[in-house]
């Protein structure tokens, strides 16, 4: 019961991402997401391994709920952007697509449920649906902050999914996922950084000059 | 000493060597210390691959690190493009540092970062462990992405940008692949991490979960494909390989798409030897690679830039390996086989390019023109490597595209063989006529060109002449380590 | 012939006229005003049944049926609508969707007696309320789908009242899901706030009211009976989908129900008073909203 209204609440933030339209508000969706994340160390492991949960999820929690929030924000701040969004994909069109997403994320995950993946259908679909939205909101939102929070959402879906189907292998996870995350950020944000001293904005439709 | 040490010097000296350039600030002594780096590693590395060259394997490390003929030759690859690339960016540096281009704080940035890179790609070539394989891949994205903006221009932001995203999100991708894999040995008896080792995982191939593992498989696929440079996940190549200084190109395109490329052939081994042999991955290796061919031929046509050409240059010829691997029977020899030859090819087209864009002080080609007059040694590199690079024969990437053909004709694959051969075709004259014009006609601007230095000479000659001698003539001991290498990738071994 | 649900109807023909008077005042408590009396809109009614009405020389007898057939479409709607845990007057299986199609009709003739005055302000209006109810209508659907799927019944009558306190306990999240969806498509149907104001007479933003500018007297009579009891009836699935208990006593159980419309109607006061009107441009992204929400509760229940 918990770990599934924890599914649910994945799920029902990244939907909220898909209709947000003001940057400091995704931002503190992805971060209540992360903090949410902390808790299914708990949920998914034996109770055996108790140290290495309550680890993973405090670095989770440190991690996606509280560093890169206030890392993200200072960006924010220091690019002095217009807060809004401003989509490639009108937001309640990205909500359709987000509904065939979720739908597809479901589908996929009952193939690989009944290819012997002893998970329940909710708990893969939903990483899965987080990964797509993570996608998606790379691919159809302009701001490169936005890019950064669809990577996050992507890496969320793809900690969630470890977590649940190869949690009991030592390090994958926290290695992987954490690192990977946590470098990424860092170095996104410098990048972000340069590019808004560079170019005064970071609106990535207006980064076209490389074509052909 | 054991070879574990040698292991661990290899990963280290990059290393040790990224701390000396912190503490370092006199671009000279960085590129001294850069350039003895990459000697001691190339000796390091000699010692570790001779053994491995003449049939045996090496492992250390609780079987974390691994060398068979397959990461041998690609560490080899490795360690001949970085040190060439190293001697080059000295020498390509100190122009820009006249020029008054950079500042020696952006040389000391480039420095860390060019150990950084070195070590990242040894960790993935090196690695038994796939977790450690992606961890070296994930370090290669961040290392490098700052080395496309070495010159802090919008454009180079840009392509940076573009880099960085496109590649977090295809690693991210092989890592969700990598958990798939993992997860398709559950139920395997394999203790906790060594579920994680490529010998462990092949040996148990054949009692993973399958569909699992083809998932798996997809998912590596387009993850490490997008890294290599495979179309249609290649948009970002084309604008870091022209933003990126030259020896920063040299290096993408000469060896950083292979390291992507080489994991997947790594799990192309464990997928043939799971579906004992079914070739259902070479079939996607093939569709890749063609698609690959095909949209670099549109774009090599109608280039304007010439590190941009160089760059679908490459995207070509990693479909033409792609293909040639997904052909199977000799089209995987022959594939690996042009993995050097196109590495080696291609970085001296960088090397000449980058100087020759210095000396006309742009990379449009319409504004170069009669190089050979201009600087006969970058010309005759330039023009050279174009040849090579569009198949020319004696150069052994001729020699390397034919077998391929050969592979085709014998597996009875005719559309990827038309496909191939018109690709190819068309690319021969597009590339061939853009490369005559920028040999021949009048400079518009002549500019004092900087005397050739001895190294410059080297480099071109030495490329050009290893380039034509391969081609002429194979040594036995090379067949074998690339037979060797071919049985591992389709899992015979 | 079981007597309660006849009881019941009657019970909702009276009091629907209430609900809208609750939500009125519990609004002007919110704002610290006294408010309009309780009663207001059975006043209202009263008064306009006795006015003649006037129509427009351009209006043909389509504008003057749309009141009637709007009235006769809802009332065939309460009819198949359970109170609580009894059973409404008629039930067979399949009847969620005739239902819905009540409802349909209801809005159909409404659009087409706004569009029949020929006026663009009514076109508009007629406009803006079909696009929506094409956004809602569906999610409204869908949650039933649900249910029926997750009860194993497919009449309101049998699937409302089988929703038990153990189903919420076995699937509440999704339970919880299609509620949540069931009151945002409720209030976009009922022209309440976020979705549109049923105060404003500004016609660039208004949805239902604008459809209805040119009704009068007994017409406009029928149309405000008409919407109460719209809310009536769709705030009746809701409230019977949120109380699982079940006495068996058909007194109490009314008794609950009664209370449940009665916390709904505060509840939507509540938010009218916290919330401000939705751009328009915002409304699809609700509605997109609810719809995905019962795509997800369905997506548990079938799972």
């Amino acid at each position: 019961m918990g770990l599934e209204t924890l599914f649910i609440f994945l799920v029902l933030t990244s939907l909220v991402l898909l209709g947000s339209s003001l940057l400091h508000s995704s931002i503190r969706v992805v971060a209540l997401q992360g903090a949410a994340l902390s808790f299914l160390p708990f949920l998914v492991m034996e109770s055996s391994w108790a140290g290495r949960a309550v680890f993973l999820a405090a670095l989770t929690m440190g991690l996606k709920g509280i560093v890169f929030p206030i890392l993200l924000n200072r960006s924010l701040r220091e690019a002095n952007l217009r807060r809004e969004m401003e989509p490639l994909v009108g937001y309640s069109l990205s909500l359709a697509l987000g509904i065939a997403l979720l739908i597809l994320a479901f589908w996929l995950a009952g193939r690989l449920h009944g290819i012997g993946v002893g998970i329940s259908t909710l708990s893969l679909a939903s990483a899965f649906f987080m990964m797509f939205i993570g996608l998606f909101l790379i691919i159809a939102r302009r701001k490169a902050l936005t890019q950064v929070l669809g990577f996050l959402v992507l890496e969320n879906g793809i900690y969630a999914f470890g977590l649940t189907v190869v949690g009991h292998i030592h390090w994958l996870v926290e290695l992987g996922v954490l690192l990977d995350v946590f470098v990424a950020v860092f170095i996104m944000g410098i990048a972000i950084d340069h590019i808004s001293r560079e170019f005064d904005h970071i609106n990535v439709d207006q980064l076209d000059q490389l074509k052909g | 000493m054991l070879v574990v040490h040698y292991f661990w010097i290899l990963l280290g000296l990059p290393v040790v060597a990224a701390g000396l350039c912190v503490l370092l600030r006199a671009p000279w002594a960085i590129f001294t210390a850069l350039i003895g780096m990459a000697v001691a590693e190339t000796a390091v590395g000699a010692l570790l691959v001779q053994g491995v060259f003449l049939g045996a394997q090496e492992s250390a490390a609780w079987g974390w690190f691994y060398l068979d003929a397959l990461s041998a030759y690609h560490l080899a690859i490795l360690l001949l493009i970085y040190l060439l690339s190293t001697v080059y960016a000295a020498g390509y540096f100190r122009h820009e540092l006249a020029a008054g281009l950079l500042r020696p704080a952006q040389i000391r940035r480039f420095g860390i970062l060019w150990c950084g890179a070195l070590a990242a790609m040894a960790l993935v070539i090196i690695s038994n462990n796939i977790g450690a394989m992606w961890i070296g891949m994930e370090a290669t994205t961040l290392m490098t992405a700052f080395l496309i903006c070495v010159h802090r221009t919008a454009a180079s932001l840009e392509a940076m940008w573009k880099y960085l995203l496109m590649c977090s999100v295809g690693v991210a991708c092989a890592f969700m692949g990598t958990l798939l894999a993992v997860a398709a040995a559950h139920g395997l008896p394999l203790s906790g991490s060594d579920v994680l080792l490529w010998t462990q995982m092949r040996a148990a191939a054949t009692q993973m979960n399958l569909p699992l593992l083809k998932l798996a498989f997809l998912f590596l696929l387009v993850g490490y494909g997008t890294k290599a440079g495979l179309a249609p996940m290649h948009n970002w190549l084309p604008d870091a390989h022209s933003q990126a200084p030259a020896p920063v190109s040299a290096l993408f395109s000469g060896f950083m798409l292979n390291t992507a490329f080489y994991c997947i052939l790594r799990y192309v081994a464990i997928i043939e030897v799971a579906t004992g042999g079914s070739g259902w991955s070479l079939h996607l290796l093939q569709v890749f690679g063609l698609i690959s061919i095909v949209v670099a031929t549109a774009f090599i046509l109608f280039q304007e830039d010439v590190k941009r050409l160089l760059a679908y240059h490459s995207v070509e010829h990693l479909g033409i390996i792609s293909l040639g691997v997904g052909l199977g029977g000799i089209g995987v020899f022959a594939a690996l086989f042009h993995v050097f030859n196109h590495s080696l090819c291609k970085t001296l087209a960088f090397f000449s390019a980058g100087r020759i864009g210095q000396i006309y002080g742009t990379h449009a080609m319409a504004h170069i023109r009669g190089t050979l007059k201009a600087h006969p040694v970058w010309g005759i590199g330039l023009f050279g490597s174009f040849l090579a690079l569009i198949g020319v024969a004696p150069f052994a990437l001729f020699m390397s595209e034919l077998q391929i053909i050969f592979a085709a004709m014998d597996g009875r694959a005719y559309v990827a063989l038309a496909l191939f051969l018109a690709g190819t075709g068309a690319i021969f004259i597009g590339a061939l006529k853009h490369a005559m014009a920028m040999a021949w006609g009048e400079p518009e601007h002549p500019t004092p060109a900087p005397a050739a230095g001895i190294t410059d000479m080297i480099l071109v000659a030495g490329s050009l002449s290893i380039l034509l001698a391969v081609g002429l003539w194979m040594p036995e001991w090379y067949r074998s380590l690339l037979l060797r290498a071919a049985h591992i990738v389709e899992g015979k071994l | 012939m079981n007597a309660i649900p006849w009881i019941n109807m009657i019970v909702a023909l009276v009091l629907a006229p209430l609900l809208p008077g609750v939500i009125n005042r519990t609004k002007a408590r919110i704002a610290g005003r006294d408010g309009a009396p309780l009663l207001q809109l059975y006043f209202d009614l009263w008064k306009l049944l006795r006015k003649g009405a006037v129509y427009s020389r351009t209006t043909t007898w389509v504008f003057r049926a749309g009141p009637l057939i709007g009235l006769a479409a809802v009332l065939g709607a309460l009819l198949l609508t359970p109170f609580g845990k009894s059973g409404a007057v008629l039930a067979f299986d399949g009847d969620l969707v005739l239902f819905a199609y009540w409802l349909g009709l209801m809005r159909f003739v409404t659009v087409l007696a706004a569009l029949d005055t020929g006026s663009s302000f009514e076109g508009m209006g007629a406009s803006r309320e079909v696009f929506f109810s094409a956004l809602a209508e569906p999610a409204f659907l869908l949650g039933l789908l649900g249910l029926a799927r997750a009860t194993d019944a497919i009449s309101l009558s049998t699937i409302l009242p089988a929703v038990t306190a153990a189903t919420w306990l076995a699937m509440g999240p999704a339970l919880a899901l299609i509620a949540a969806a069931w009151l945002v498509i409720l209030l976009a149907e009922n022209a309440r706030i976020p979705v549109d104001d049923p105060n404003t007479h500004l016609e660039l933003t208004m949805i239902h009211e604008v459809m209805v500018l040119d009704h009068g007297g007994p017409d406009l009579g029928l149309i405000l009976y008409g919407a109460a009891l719209k809310l009536w009836v769709m705030g009746a699935l809701l409230v019977s989908l949120l109380t699982p208990v079940r006495y068996g006593v058909a007194w109490q159980d009314a008794l609950v129900f009664l209370g449940g419309m009665l916390i709904l109607a505060v509840g939507i006061g509540l938010i009218e008073g916290a919330m401000a009107r939705l751009r328009l441009a915002r409304v699809p992204q609700l509605l997109m909203g609810a719809l995905a929400l019962v795509a997800l509760a369905l997506m548990l229940i079938m799972k």
